[in-house]
């Protein structure tokens, strides 16, 4: 799992790599049984206080996604968190809410918005078909 | 004898002033450093870090106000609140004749502890040459080793004074990240920083929490994600030159034709509702980084008229 913070985005740099792991749990990109990287690598990689890697593994672990093996690391424990069922969706609507309240910025309306949500969906579809064939 | 409890915070500043002749240095400034976290005291050069730093330490007595370290006054209980300090200086001294590793064995000798684990891994992880004498020492090198002096005594609070002024700057953020990474290896719920720089951005990340002195007194005090939550800029782009735009009490950062760029410290949604009402192009907040939020605490308030 590769980290990225970013210190522009207002939100606190563990919940948001809290939240990237969540959301590649969800998405697939980490697996039941995967380990995450050491406290002190992954501070020192990402360049962030070690505290605050520490404090975002508790915070998995009190969600249920990670579990701490003494001496071992830090395990994905995918099938056992409820992340499957609603996170996903979860993770979903905040993406959406951003696309919605920057949608309400460019004066576009919901009508105007839903049938954009559409034309892109369609868009990609083909895109896939498109790419299918070759 | 005073306990040496845990519970009181690694740092208290309670009031102090110190002042030189007539100047005053440092001019009641209070702050409170918890346990175990990484703490930054942000100035220009000349605000009054220094001399904080060395009252704190009991080289320099205050003028006035109270000083605790794990609620020990380093005046009276100097012995015991030196023995669990490390510091490094802003301008580092060796003896010139001593190797490296006659250095390290001189300053072990005058520590209750030495944690030799940590000597060898970062003297490989520096690749400083033991056998060398410290007049042959690059001016990274040098800080290297001081580093190391302080952080081998495994000291409960690990005071850094300008700790990388003068280095290069790929040095610079490899440094600050080994060392500090390696003195909180363990015991971090314990072991604090405190670190005085100018140089912030080599700092974001690391600082869980900071205070911006100006002239010998607090300007801000914040939390680290507190406060890239709070301070924000708002960028909007309008169809047309925006000159009937009502900018009373906002602070403009840049105006450049159809687009305004404006500081947001507070609520930045308040601000992004009022330039909604003018039907903006793009409208867009992100934070800002520590060292754009010292830059406008210390830059007087230019407010659009």
């Amino acid at each position: 799992m590769l980290f990225q913070v970013n210190f522009k985005s207002g939100k606190p740099v563990y919940l948001q790599l809290v939240d990237q792991v969540r959301a590649a749990v969800a998405a697939g990109g980490l697996r039941d049984g995967e380990t995450l990287p050491g406290i002190r690598p992954l501070a020192v990689d990402i360049r962030v206080n070690r505290n605050t890697v520490a404090k975002a593994y508790a915070e998995l672990e009190r969600q249920g996604v990670i579990e701490t093996v003494g001496g071992k690391g830090c395990f994905i424990r995918a099938t056992a968190s409820p992340l499957k069922k609603d996170a996903r969706r979860r993770l979903l609507a905040e993406s959406i809410d951003a696309a919605v309240v920057h949608a309400h910025h460019l004066q576009i309306g919901k009508a105007e918005f839903l049938r954009l949500s559409e034309e892109r969906f369609d868009a990609l579809e083909q895109k896939r078909a498109r790419a299918a064939t070759v | 004898m005073t306990p040496l409890s845990d519970d009181n915070p690694a740092i208290l500043i309670r009031n102090l002033v110190h002042r030189y002749r007539r100047a005053d240095a440092v001019d009641n400034l209070s702050l409170t450093v918890p346990a175990g976290r990484c703490y930054g005291l942000f100035g220009r050069n000349g605000a009054g870090k220094t001399t904080t730093i060395k009252c704190l330490l009991h080289l320099l007595r205050p003028t006035g106000g109270e000083i605790k370290v794990f609620g020990l006054d380093p005046a009276r209980d100097e012995v015991a609140v030196k023995a669990r300090i490390g510091y490094v200086p802003d301008q580092v001294a060796f003896y010139p004749w001593m190797t490296v590793r006659q250095t390290l064995d001189y300053c072990a000798s005058f520590r209750r502890r030495w944690n030799d684990e940590t000597e060898a891994t970062l003297l490989a992880e520096f690749r400083l040459d033991a056998a060398a004498r410290t007049s042959h020492l690059s001016k990274g090198q040098r800080t290297q080793l001081a580093l190391m002096l302080a952080i081998c005594a495994d000291p409960d609070v690990l005071i850094l004074d300008e700790p990388t002024s003068g280095l290069d700057p790929i040095v610079r953020r490899e440094l600050i990240q080994t060392v500090i990474g390696a003195y909180q290896d363990a015991e971090p719920d314990r072991r604090t920083v405190f670190v005085s720089t100018h140089l912030i951005a080599e700092f974001e990340g690391i600082i869980d929490e900071f205070t911006i002195i100006d002239r010998g007194r607090e300007v801000l005090t914040l939390d680290a994600d507190a406060a890239r939550q709070q301070y924000q800029k708002v960028h909007a782009r309008f169809a047309s030159d925006p000159s009937g735009l009502d900018l009373r009490g906002l602070r403009v950062l840049r105006r450049h034709g159809r687009e305004l760029e404006i500081m947001a410290s507070g609520d930045a949604s308040e601000i992004l509702d009022r330039l909604k009402a003018y039907a903006p192009e793009a409208l867009a907040a992100e934070s800002l980084t520590l060292e754009e939020i010292f830059i406008s605490a210390l830059r007087p308030q230019e407010t659009a008229a």
